[in-house]
């Protein structure tokens, strides 16, 4: 009996519930990880306090800040004359708050030389970079203060410990110009011409938004005294042609909206790409990073290299509350080009020529893997770099084209054509290869469909050549062969000096032997007939 | 009562007593093994086995490779490499884990612990022969650190066996002067007793000989500035006249000969992947959504066209290194060399990891004879090789023989040409930039500013100047492993 007593009472003992350890996660938010160390912290997350920004930081969300901490804090604090957080202006401490505040979860990973991707609360970029003081690289954001620590992960986003605080820009770009003595005679093109109040416009209460984010690439005073004008008279009085600035033909206020681009583009933007449109209409500045320096319409055009102007790094950058400033080194304007004629051998490209077993010896065939960068095929088929005698250059591309077994077009990439009316001319070598092929195809430059077809199974209906340019053929060749004909298929006007995007669609038929030679863009109002071209290049002016 | 209570104990004691003795059935416990030569041995063999594995591999690619200007990204490249090469690398890296390099170092420690007590049960066993077991363990080891030492810097410095739970240490780092100590002292060990020859060429090739000890001997004296230490074992392994440059007068063979069959003539030591051990290059360099191909700069400006002669070329280059159509890296990926061009097939992916081949010594050498001002001397060797290469004259450069620095660039660019591809660029452009307390950054940061991004230039320069970002940071993991390391300060 009494063992089993002593039984019941062991089982009783033993039955304990086996505890349930449930998994919650332990990260703190963004105010938890602030309140987690006070001795860095307590100052900002004072200042969260005052303007009542912590409730939303506490919860659930996807934010990235950049915390000062207490040092930062009292500093800042020094610098704007007040002893305490309380005597500040609520509002300013918000604007402050919101400034270093985005929306968006950002690690150090994602940092370019520029601004980062998002807005920041307040309505103005961060920009981010590196800097090495004295042997020691910190990323440094803003140009205004250094990371100490980065990419701590909390619950609702990514802190990141700074070493200052972080304050917004309080200029537009106009006040930015018109308080730096340097800019003088460029401020005063601005006010003249009425820009000056374009770019005197906070981006938050823009109402006009194409233009609510500007960059300028502004002279300082002795970039235009280089270039021989010593003072704003001199510059008005080379190119103001009307005499009135404040008109938009004037090529004053032209000078002045060259130097204005569309965007907020930092040094690191502006060299990503290559062009960018200006407040000139259809005017663009083109830009490169050549070594370290950026550059500004530094170009090689029709053979001659034209040197451009930099942006001096240390000086660029300039945040403003509507956009960038950037001082250029050198006085630079609207380029006035003539149309010239392109010749252009298709066949002459750059990765072609890296391949000196093949160029203009033996035939390559491209794969869709490695198709030479200006040349874009849908697939399935793609092209073959071919030679052959009478062919300019003794080279040609044979392009197959023709769905649904072949590519239905082709994409190139046309050399630098300066803006104007061109007519269009394809030349080619006619081949049918078999009774039934066809291959009509539909010409169309960025997008602009060209007037008439072309046909590389139609041979050129051989007569006069007055006869032959009126029904829109010509001989390319030299000796002429009636084979080796060129297609007129229309004008096009060219709007913007750069280089552009000729599609070929085949309409009808299909097949490969397609063999494209040359394309000639041709001004409308010079001779289209002439100069033709021998096999070895070179040209042959009318007789 | 009583009575069955001790008959049933005397039973339970006497024939259960295997069961209270836990020792596993399917393997060998350390008590039963190293009893007699052949399981020394094939603890050794172990040890590079232990080579032969796919994330170790990747891995020595990647240090010694994507921070430099020899390789390019494709759209597949994983966001950790792409991090790596714009340099925002982060301690959650997968790359900066280090595990797989102690893994050989610990199957290292292992053989050098135990290997002694092998002698008191095997008496065939000769003190030359366990000294040189002992050797290339320690050579082994001695390399894993090295790479280590190249990589992170500062490194724990692990002498002792993990053999059992009980003996995991919590190590600080060595400073890089303990390491390169230690590095050091293996190797003088080793050279003293390793063996030369084990018989067959594919031993000698995948085993470290006393030569393969010299080699890296050579690298590692040349790493630190001890020039003359390391003319003095290059001449060792020059005089001793079992190695050569293969003949480059036909590039299909060449490329056949020392990189798609490998264990060539010109090979001191490599990792020797097989068909039934594959190495990682398949994925990495072959396949269609390949993370990895040659840059742009590689054909233009590494090698160079002739342009005004098709036939000239240098074999190392188009059809040798990479192939010019596509940017493929033809090292690793060719089958076939020279203008016909077949890529492995994912079987035939066992190419093998180059560690030093016998123009690593000529250029080693010469690295060595330009800081010593015997730049002519120098010079010659860059000719001897560039001559077997059919290097064309738009890459030749005549610098004054009593310029070191203008010599030394040249063998630099030389060394680019030679082992493209093969793990050495970022560590070559690590050595000449911190020649001399980093006299020379500059041969680093004007590499930068040419493979950066444009949006990134400015920023990656500037990380570039600090130079403890030179170094990886350690994994997170081995930081909240081991509470005593400490992070790279460059990278809190």
């Amino acid at each position: 009996m009494k063992a089993f007593y002593i039984i019941l009472i062991l089982f009783i003992a033993g039955c304990k519930k086996s505890p349930i350890v449930s998994q919650t996660s332990d990260e703190v938010t963004i105010i938890g990880y602030l309140e987690n160390y006070p001795d860095q912290f307590s100052e900002f997350r004072k200042i969260l306090n005052i303007t009542g920004d912590d409730g939303f930081l506490g919860v659930y969300g996807t934010y990235t800040v950049f915390v000062p901490n207490n040092n930062a804090v009292a500093s800042f604090l020094k610098s704007t004359g007040h002893s305490t957080l309380e005597s500040m202006d609520v509002q300013k401490l918000k604007d402050i708050v919101k400034f270093c505040i985005i929306q968006d979860t950002i690690n150090t990973t994602t940092f370019s030389d520029g601004k980062l991707s998002k807005l920041t609360m307040f309505g103005q970029y961060l920009i981010t970079g590196a800097a090495n003081v004295s042997g020691e690289t910190r990323i440094t954001v803003n140009r205004q203060a250094n990371i100490l620590k980065a990419n701590i992960r909390v619950s609702n986003g990514i802190v990141h410990v700074v070493d200052n605080v972080l304050t917004p820009a309080t200029e537009t770009l106009a006040g930015m110009l018109a308080n730096n003595p340097k800019y003088s005679i460029f401020t005063q093109a601005l006010r003249e011409t009425g820009l000056y109040d374009t770019l005197n416009v906070p981006a938050g209460s823009n109402t006009d938004s194409s233009r609510r984010w500007l960059t300028v690439l502004a002279e300082s005073d002795s970039a235009i005294n280089a270039a021989g004008f010593g003072t704003y008279a001199a510059l008005k009085a080379r190119y103001s042609h009307t005499g009135d600035p404040t008109q938009l033909e004037d090529s004053l206020h032209l000078y002045v909206d060259y130097h204005i681009l569309y965007g907020v583009k930092y040094l690191a933007d502006i060299v990503t790409s290559s062009s960018h449109t200006t407040l000139a209409p259809l005017e663009v500045v083109t830009a490169k990073l050549s070594g370290q320096h950026v550059l500004i319409n530094d170009d090689d055009f029709n053979g001659v290299h034209e040197t451009g102007v930099e942006l001096e790094r240390s000086t660029s950058d300039n945040s403003a509350t509507n956009g960038v400033l950037h001082n250029s080194l050198g006085h630079f304007a609207v380029k006035i080009r003539n149309p010239v004629p392109v010749y252009w051998d298709v066949a002459d490209f750059p990765e072609i020529r890296n391949l000196p077993a093949y160029f203009r010896k033996q035939a390559y065939a491209y794969s869709l893997t490695n198709m030479p960068a200006d040349f874009v095929v849908p697939g399935p088929s793609t092209m073959t770099y071919s030679v052959g005698s009478t062919y300019v250059n003794g080279d040609f591309l044979m392009i197959p084209l023709g769905g649904p077994g072949r590519s239905t077009y082709i994409d190139m990439k046309t050399p630098l054509l300066v803006k104007g009316k061109y007519k269009v001319w394809i030349c080619y070598r006619v081949q049918k290869q078999s009774n039934s092929s066809n291959n009509l195809n539909q010409i169309s430059i960025d997008g602009e469909v060209m007037q008439r077809t072309m046909n590389f199974t139609t041979a050129m209906p051989a007569s006069t050549a007055g006869e032959m340019e009126a029904q829109g053929w010509k001989w390319y060749t030299d000796p002429t062969s009636n084979n080796w004909g060129a297609r007129l298929v229309g004008t096009i006007e060219i709007k913007t000096t750069e280089r552009h995007t000729l599609r070929f669609t085949t309409l009808q038929g299909t097949q490969n032997n397609n063999n494209l030679d040359m394309i000639h863009f041709i001004p409308q109002d010079m001779d289209q007939l002439y100069p033709r071209f021998k096999a070895d290049g070179t040209q042959v002016p009318r007789p | 009562m009583k009575k069955y209570i001790l008959i049933v104990a005397l039973l339970l004691t006497s024939s259960c007593g295997k069961w209270l003795d836990v020792k596993p059935q399917d393997g060998i416990i350390r008590d039963n093994y190293w009893q007699n030569k052949e399981q020394l041995k094939a603890a050794v063999i172990g040890c590079y086995s232990s080579l032969l594995n796919n994330g170790l591999v990747s891995e020595l690619f990647v240090w010694g490779e994507l921070r430099a200007d020899m390789v390019s990204s494709t759209l597949n490249t994983a966001v950790d490499e792409v991090n790596i090469m714009q340099a925002n690398i982060l301690a959650t890296n997968s790359y900066t884990s280090w595990s797989y390099v102690y893994s050989t170092i610990n199957y290292c420690n292992t053989v050098i612990d135990y290997a002694a007590k092998v002698m008191e049960t095997d008496k065939t066993l000769t003190q030359a022969a366990l000294d040189g077991y002992l050797a290339e363990a320690h050579g082994l080891r001695a390399l894993m650190y090295f790479y280590l030492l190249r990589t992170f810097g500062e490194v724990p410095l692990q002498l002792k066996a993990t053999d059992s739970d009980n003996s995991l240490d919590q190590l600080e780092k060595s400073t890089q002067d303990q390491v390169y100590a230690q590095i050091v002292a293996d190797l003088t060990f080793a050279e003293t007793h390793a063996l030369e020859t084990y018989g067959s060429t594919a031993q000698d090739k995948g085993r470290l000989t006393k030569y393969g000890i010299y080699a890296l001997e050579a690298d590692v004296y040349l790493w630190n500035e001890k020039y003359d230490d390391c003319i003095a074992v290059c001449d060792k392994v020059i005089n001793s006249g079992r190695y050569g440059l293969m003949d480059g007068s036909v590039q299909s063979q060449w490329f056949n000969n020392v990189f798609y069959i490998g264990n060539s003539a010109e090979s001191i030591f490599e990792f020797q992947f097989d068909q039934q051990q594959l190495n990682p290059f398949y994925s990495m360099f072959i396949v269609a959504t390949n993370r990895f191909i040659g840059s742009s700069r590689v054909m233009d400006e590494v090698y160079g066209i002739d342009l005004t002669d098709a036939t000239k070329k240098d074999i190392r280059g188009d059809g040798g290194s990479i192939r010019a159509t596509d940017q493929m890296i033809w090292k690793f990926a060719g089958a076939t060399g020279g203008t016909t061009s077949v890529a492995r097939t994912a079987a035939d992916s066992w190419a093998h990891w180059f560690v030093y081949r016998y123009s690593d010594i000529l250029l080693l050498k010469a690295e060595a004879l330009a800081w010593v001002e015997r730049g002519q001397e120098a010079l010659d060797l860059v000719t001897t090789i560039r001559t077997r290469a059919g290097a064309i004259d738009g890459t030749s450069e005549s610098p004054d023989p009593g310029s070191a620095i203008d010599v030394s660039n040249y063998i630099l660019n030389e060394r680019t040409r030679e082992f493209a591809f093969e793990g050495k660029r970022w560590y070559d452009i690590l050595r000449h930039a911190k020649r001399n307390n980093y006299a020379h950054l500059e041969i680093m940061l004007d590499m930068v500013a040419m493979t950066a991004p444009g949006s990134m230039q400015q920023s990656i320069i500037n990380k570039y100047k600090d130079v403890r970002s030179h170094y990886l940071p350690i994994n997170q993991y081995e930081l909240q492993a081991d509470k005593k390391l400490v992070q790279n300060p460059y990278y809190q």
